[in-house]
């Protein structure tokens, strides 16, 4: 382990997305503590250009939108984190149970898993969001995870699957362990890199399809993110008021973030993939 | 996997570089909620939003042949009425197109009997010369002797009748009239007697009904009936492509992108108003959207526009000759009052001075500023509106104690009285109960009211009551609304300026007989407010037409409202958006010139009037 996190260091793509991303949420956890203000105070006119004063302008509601888009980076990126966990979890439970048991288990799993893969799940997610009356972000951040989870559980299984003939599991199979026990020590490590570097896919994924909905009015209440500040600048035709500074500062978070988790990832995936490992 | 991800992030980068795009085109404006041209819901046709809805029914040009152009100097260019392609000049379809829609372009086509002047409430004569009380159930009309129809025949008494019982006959727009009219009868050929429902005499919606109806002719009607079988799903499939009126404006063109009418040089008004009017040729231009409209506004394409133009002092700013009907802030007239309705079964709300503390913490300022672009006056809550039409009913110095200001410290000042005191999280907690989380709802895209709701959320911060907003999509906004399934929400309370006003509007705020319970749809007082002393006021005021009486009476109503406060009016909005553009067309009426004619973009009711006036 501490060896491959060694070779991982050493691995360009993987330092600058990890460099990028940590600075990012440094800055965002940080900075509230240096400017106490409440995001949603509307402090000033209606699309007010970039001064010292407002680093960012402010949007419609005449909201500092640097201080937005600080609150707004941290809220998709918990999205997205707890979008990824969600994924992941049900997808590595979904892909470890039908892989190792195989059978009667396996056929049923893989059938769900099918269901769900060839339902588009950006429609499912819509017509989630609609039907609910409560939605806080971390409702949003669930739905999220729970219509994603479906190629990590391919994936899953089918590395499980070839790992189960191997000698060692056969072994642990032979003295006697359990089930959950063979898979948790024989069988998880083994795929531990592969689940980190899809965890790393679904919370990037997350990220996106937080702004998504949220872009199409479907997202959260009463809080700010990327895709509700996005939004907000759609409604009120900022683009027409040729008010830039509400839209497109909160798309380039997106893409920065976004664009150091696939780095992050592509990184990881040079080490681990021996097919690509240089 | 990894290749769908990464187009994930290339459609965000897309996205990103084609707003730039777009906003690199795009003028120094801002604000520009398409949906300002929304209706109000209460009691008239959504007409914008039905025609948006519609327009992929017909693709194809609908018109007579090519695109027909007027001389530019003899045709008043409209914008902001329709939406889409028109799919009809049919009054009784639910959604016929300009000019045709049902009470926002009256008088162009078809007349109403009498036009509604906004500045003064007052009803002047058309097809109907008077109208008088024959004691307190018939209203005497003499219609007008000279008035006739497009195509030749007179207007008589029949054709009034003829109207009126279409109503009864029919599911149509003026069918709602019924509940208090017992009958229509002839009065000789010039004269007709309305009669009220004995047991619902309301004087002053029959008065609303001969300045929203509008007059069809009986010997058209009858054939076109006839040959629907009486029928009104067939009925309101008739096109009625060349439709027969009496007024001063045929149908010369229409294709998806305009519709165009001709003066008819043979109107009978001319009698009446001493001239033709001057345009030959008035067109509506069918615009993508506000934006479009507005930068042809702008440009000089358009003379009357009835769209929300933000900031739009900017407008003339270059020097350009545009023009509001006021010259200064707030450049329209009010003519409603979105407002926001309390739930009063819900704990902490049922409570008069927690709602009292919500009235004085929101910044109306802030909302006239953000959400209208300034163009909602100071506030002054009260059950009429601060314009000359309604402000005369009420005594303004006998409500003035009672009248709350934005005031964040006397709101808390008021809480702490009452013993609301802040929780750990800087909620205050009353008698055990914790003031919010409330939810406050409007429908999802409606921007100057989304605006306006977050600002009030904001305000309840600042006192200790937890406020969230909630943007659902309109028909379950609608259907919460009726139900009754909210905490605080945002309606207009009888949106049109009519002479029902402003009886209509406490109406709709107090008055809880024939208001469903909680759970079951109720049509207008959605909070479930009652009061008896109320509801007497609301059932008195219509069979008083005593000015003074009536001065008093509305001034209780008023002072009951100002106490209990079951609905917070948070800004006032215009009837229609009146901007004009001089450049081709001069001497619209405006503020102080003495000509007393409304800025009703010169097409509906007393309005149009303004087509008599205006030259090259």
């Amino acid at each position: 382990m501490n060896h491959s996190i060694r070779i991982l260091l050493k691995s360009p793509k993987f330092m600058i997305g990890t460099i990028v991303l940590v600075l990012m949420i440094a800055f965002v956890l940080i900075y509230p503590f240096i400017n106490t203000k409440d995001p949603l105070e509307m402090m000033a006119l209606a699309f007010q250009p970039p001064d010292s004063n407002l680093l960012l302008g402010s949007d419609n509601f005449g909201r500092d939108l640097f201080l937005e888009l600080v609150y707004g980076i941290r809220t998709s990126m918990m999205v997205g984190l707890i979008a990824g966990v969600c994924a992941t979890i049900i997808g590595l439970i979904f892909g470890l149970a039908s892989g190792y048991m195989g059978g009667f288990v396996d056929n049923f799993l893989t059938a769900i898993t099918n269901i769900f893969i060839v339902i588009p799940s950006f429609i499912i997610l819509i017509l989630i969001s609609v039907s609910i009356d409560s939605r806080s972000s971390l409702v949003t951040a669930l739905i999220i995870g729970i219509t994603s989870w479906p190629w990590t559980a391919r994936a899953v299984r089918a590395q499980t699957t070839s790992l189960r003939n191997r000698d060692h599991v056969n072994i642990a199979k032979i003295s006697g362990h359990s089930t959950s026990r063979i898979i948790l020590s024989e069988i998880l490590p083994y795929i531990a890199s592969y689940v980190v570097m899809a965890f790393v896919l679904q919370t990037a994924s997350g990220i996106l399809s937080e702004a998504s909905i949220s872009m199409l009015g479907l997202g959260p209440y009463n809080t700010i993110s990327l895709g509700i500040l996005m939004n907000w600048a759609l409604v009120f035709e900022a683009p027409v008021a040729g008010a830039w500074w509400a839209f497109i500062p909160a798309a380039f978070s997106i893409a920065v973030i976004t664009f150091s988790l696939y780095l992050m990832n592509t990184g990881m995936d040079e080490i681990f993939n021996p097919k690509i490992r240089s | 996997m990894k290749v769908k991800r990464w187009i994930g992030l290339l459609c965000v980068l897309v996205m990103a570089a084609s707003i730039v795009a777009a906003c690199s085109s795009g003028q120094t404006e801002t604000t520009t909620p398409k949906d300002q041209t929304k209706q109000e819901t209460t009691t008239q046709t959504d007409s914008t939003k039905t025609d948006a809805a519609t327009t992929d029914t017909t693709k194809t040009d609908t018109g007579k042949g090519d695109a027909k152009e007027t001389p530019r100097n003899e045709t008043l260019y409209i914008n902001g009425l329709q939406w889409g392609a028109p799919t009809n000049f049919n009054l009784l379809s639910g959604n016929p197109a300009f000019p045709i829609n049902y009470g926002n372009s009256r008088e162009i086509i078809y007349e109403t009997l009498f036009m509604i002047n906004e500045l003064n409430g007052d009803l002047e004569p058309l097809l109907g010369k008077r109208y008088e009380w024959n004691g307190d159930l018939t209203l005497h009309i003499d219609l007008n002797k000279d008035a006739k129809w497009s195509d030749g025949k007179p207007f008589t008494s029949d054709d009034v009748v003829y109207t009126y019982k279409l109503g009864k006959k029919y599911d149509i727009n003026w069918s709602s009239y019924w509940t208090y009219i017992e009958d229509v009868v002839a009065d000789g050929p010039n004269g007709v007697n309305i009669k009220l429902n004995k047991d619902n005499a309301n004087k002053l919606t029959v008065l609303d009904s001969i300045e929203i109806i509008p007059m069809l002719p009986k010997h058209v009607w009858e054939e076109i009936e006839k040959k629907a079988n009486n029928d009104l799903a067939t009925i309101r499939k008739e096109v009625n492509a060349d439709p027969i009126g009496s007024g001063p404006y045929k149908i010369y063109f229409y294709n998806d992108q305009k519709i165009t009418v001709v003066r008819d040089d043979n109107y009978w008004g001319k009698a009446l108003f001493g001239k033709l009017p001057a345009p030959k040729y008035i067109t509506h231009v069918v615009y993508k959207d506000n934006a479009a409209g507005d930068l042809a506004f702008k440009s000089g394409q358009v003379d009357v526009s009835q769209q929300f133009i933000p900031q739009v002092w900017n407008m003339w700013k270059g020097g350009a000759p545009i023009k509001t009907y006021l010259k200064d802030a707030p450049y329209y007239v009010p003519g409603s009052m979105p407002s926001i309705f309390f739930n009063l079964s819900k704990k902490g709300l049922e409570n008069a001075d927690v709602r009292r503390a919500i009235a004085m913490s929101i910044d109306y300022k802030k909302i006239s500023d953000l959400a209208m672009s300034g163009y909602s006056a100071a506030m002054k809550p009260s059950i009429t509106l601060n314009s000359d039409a309604e402000a005369k009913y009420v005594d303004q110095s006998a409500i003035a104690a009672l009248q709350w200001t934005t005031d964040v410290e006397g709101a808390n000042a008021l809480l702490d009285k009452i013993g609301a005191k802040k929780g750990k999280d800087g909620i205050r907690v009353l008698n055990g109960t914790r003031l919010g989380p409330y939810e406050i709802e409007c429908p999802y895209g409606w921007s100057d009211w989304n605006a306006s709701l977050e600002i009030v959320a904001q305000s309840a911060k600042a006192i200790g009551i937890e406020i969230r907003t909630k943007f659902p999509e309109a028909p379950v906004w609608t259907n919460d609304l009726q139900t009754g399934k909210f905490d605080i929400i945002m309606n207009t309370p009888a949106g049109s300026v009519s002479p029902s006003q402003p009886w209509n509007r406490a109406h709709d705020i107090m008055y809880s007989k024939g208001v469903a319970p909680l759970g079951e749809m109720a049509f207008w007082n959605w909070g479930r407010y009652k009061n008896d002393q109320a509801d007497a006021l609301i059932e008195k005021i219509p069979t008083v037409t005593d000015e003074a009486q009536l001065k008093s009476l509305y001034t209780d109503l008023t002072k009951i409202w100002l106490t209990d406060i079951p609905s917070i009016p948070l800004m006032y909005r215009p009837w229609v958006f009146h901007t004009v553009n001089e450049s081709v067309w001069k001497g619209f009426p405006v503020e102080g010139d003495g000509s007393n004619i409304p800025p009703q973009i010169a097409i509906d009711g007393a309005g149009i009037r303004a087509l008599y006036q205006i030259h090259n």
